[in-house]
C-alpha cells in the first residue's frame, strides 16, 4: 500500500467514503487508541487534575475520546470537513448512548460507576484548519498537545505555494506560543524516511523546543512508531515548580520570561556572530588569537592594526 | 462552537498583525445543552477544578461580549475574587462556557474584518497560504 501522503492533499485523501472506513474499522481504531494511550502516557499528565489538550489532526476524534475518557478537555483540530463530520457523530451517539455497558462509549469525567444513567456530553471541540498555516490561538492557551499520525503531512507540499519547511517551522512556533510553559506536546507521526524524521525534529527545536523522538519497536518494520515529545526547557519547568510551591499563581508565573542563570552559562563560550558567511569581523579574528594562545602557539599581540582591512591584497 | 473555544481563538493572519482578537460573533443558529442536575458532586468536582485551571487564561471582557451575543446576558462585567470562589458561580461559569454552542454563524476579525464561517458548529479556520505570517525558516 503506497503511503495516503503521496496522493494528494489530507483533505482529499479523507473524503466521506475514507472517514467512515477510518472510523468503522476495528483495527484501525484499536491500533490508534493504543497509540493514542502511549501518547498520553509521554505527556505524563496529572489525570487527578482536568487538563485543557490540543488535538492536531483529530480525525474522527478517536484520540479525543481516549482523552476524555482519562477526564480531560480537548479541542480538536483537522482540515478535511468529512473526518470532522464523522467526530461529530461520534460524540453526538457517545453522550446518547451512555445507557450501554459498553466498555468503547464510556465517557468522561473519570466517574466509572456504570450504574449511574445519565446525559454524558463530550469534553471536546471541534475546528475546521490546516496546521501548516498556524494555530490561531491566544498564547498560553493550552495545557499539553497531542497529535496522532497527522504531523507527516506537512513534509508534501500539495501546490506550488506549500513549502514543508516554512508550512512545519509555522506550526511548530505557533504551538510554542499556544502551549503554557511547562506543558508538553506529544506528536506520533509515520516519517517515510530518517530524513523526514529529522527534518521534523529539527523545525521544532529550532523555535526552542527541547525533545526528541522516543521510536517504539524500533526493530519492526510495521510495528515502528514514532513520537515526537516536546517540552519548554528543565530551567522553566523547574521554576514553575518552584513558583507553584511559593503559591504563585500559574498566570503570574507564566508572565516571566525564562532567565539563563549563571550555572548554565559558565565555561561555554559563545563564539562570536560573524556579519556574513565568510567575512571575519575584528571580533571573530581576536577571539581566534585567544583560542590560539591558549593553545600554546606563537601569536601576535593585538595592535591597532589587528583584523584592519590591508589596502592591497597580500 | 463553544464560548470557551471562541475565548482562545484568533485571526493569525499576517494582516492582522497580532491583534485579531477578539472575534466579533454574529449569531444565525445557537444550541444550548440542558444543564447537568447539581445532585452529583463528582462531576461538580471535576468542573470546577477544570474551571479553576482555566480562569486565569480566560478573557473576561471577550467572554461577556461573545456571550451576549449569543443571548446569555447574565455574566458580570467584571470578574471579582469572591465570584472566583464561589462554587455556583463556577458551575454556572461551566455552563456557560461548555453547553452554548454556536451551530451557525459568523466570526469577524476586529482588525481586518476577515470572516470565519461557523457551520454544522464547526469555525472554519482555514488560511491561504498567502495570508499567513512570514517565518524564518
Amino acid at each position: 500500500m503506497s503511503r495516503p501522503e503521496l496522493t494528494g492533499p489530507a483533505a482529499h485523501f479523507y473524503n466521506e467514503k475514507e472517514a467512515r472506513k477510518y472510523d468503522s474499522s476495528s483495527r484501525m481504531v484499536g491500533v490508534q487508541r493504543e497509540i493514542t494511550e502511549r501518547a498520553i502516557e509521554l505527556l505524563r499528565l496529572d489525570h487527578s487534575q482536568p487538563a485543557y489538550v490540543l488535538d492536531i489532526g483529530c480525525g474522527s476524534g478517536l484520540s479525543g475520546q481516549v482523552l476524555e475518557e482519562k477526564g480531560h478537555f480537548w479541542l480538536g483540530c483537522d482540515v478535511s470537513r468529512d473526518m470532522l463530520l464523522v467526530a461529530q457523530e461520534r460524540m453526538h451517539n457517545q453522550a446518547e448512548n451512555d445507557d450501554d455497558d459498553d466498555d468503547d462509549d464510556e465517557s468522561m469525567d473519570g466517574d466509572s460507576n456504570h450504574n449511574i444513567k445519565k446525559q454524558r456530553k463530550s469534553t471536546g471541540d471541534l475546528m475546521h484548519h490546516d496546521m501548516g498555516t498556524g494555530l490561531p490561538f491566544r498564547p498560553a492557551t493550552f495545557d499539553a498537545c497531542i497529535s496522532i499520525s497527522a504531523l507527516q503531512w506537512l513534509c508534501y507540499s500539495n501546490s506550488a505555494q506549500q513549502n514543508p519547511r516554512r508550512r512545519l517551522t509555522r506550526f511548530f512556533s505557533s504551538l510554542y506560543t499556544v502551549l503554557k510553559r511547562g506543558g508538553r506536546a506529544v506528536l506520533q507521526f509515520y516519517p517515510e524516511t530518517a530524513e523526514q524524521a529529522v527534518l521534523i525534529t529539527e523545525c521544532a527545536t529550532r523555535v526552542g523546543f527541547a525533545g526528541g523522538v522516543v521510536v517504539d519497536y524500533p526493530n519492526s518494520a510495521k510495528a515502528k512508531k514514532h513520537y515526537l515529545v516536546l517540552s519548554f526547557d528543565r530551567n522553566s519547568e523547574q521554576k514553575r515548580k518552584a513558583a507553584l510551591k511559593d503559591g504563585l499563581s500559574s498566570a503570574a508565573e507564566e508572565q516571566q520570561s525564562v532567565l539563563v542563570t549563571g550555572a548554565s552559562r559558565e565555561g561555554t563560550k559563545k563564539a562570536p556572530i560573524r556579519k556574513k558567511k565568510g567575512v571575519k569581523t575584528k571580533e571573530w579574528i581576536v577571539h581566534k588569537k585567544e583560542t590560539q594562545r591558549k593553545k600554546g602557539k606563537a601569536v601576535r599581540p593585538d595592535t591597532k592594526y589587528t583584523a584592519r582591512r590591508r589596502p592591497t591584497k597580500f | 462552537m463553544r464560548l470557551l473555544t471562541h475565548n482562545s481563538l484568533k485571526n493569525n493572519s499576517a494582516a492582522a498583525k497580532g491583534k485579531g482578537f477578539p472575534l466579533k460573533v454574529t449569531v444565525a443558529q445557537i444550541r444550548v445543552d440542558e444543564q447537568d442536575g447539581i445532585d452529583d458532586d463528582d462531576d461538580d468536582d471535576t468542573k470546577i477544578r477544570f474551571i479553576q485551571g482555566i480562569l486565569p487564561n480566560i478573557d473576561w471582557p471577550a467572554l461577556v461580549a461573545a456571550s451576549q451575543a449569543m443571548g446569555i446576558p447574565t455574566l458580570p462585567p467584571t470578574l471579582t475574587e469572591d465570584l472566583a470562589e464561589n462554587r455556583v458561580f463556577l458551575v454556572a461559569l461551566y455552563h456557560v462556557l461548555m453547553n452554548v454552542h454556536l451551530v451557525q454563524g459568523i466570526l469577524t476579525c476586529p482588525v481586518t474584518g476577515r470572516e470565519f464561517v461557523v457551520q454544522n458548529e464547526i469555525p472554519n479556520m482555514i488560511l491561504e497560504e498567502e495570508e499567513c505570517e512570514a517565518v524564518r525558516f
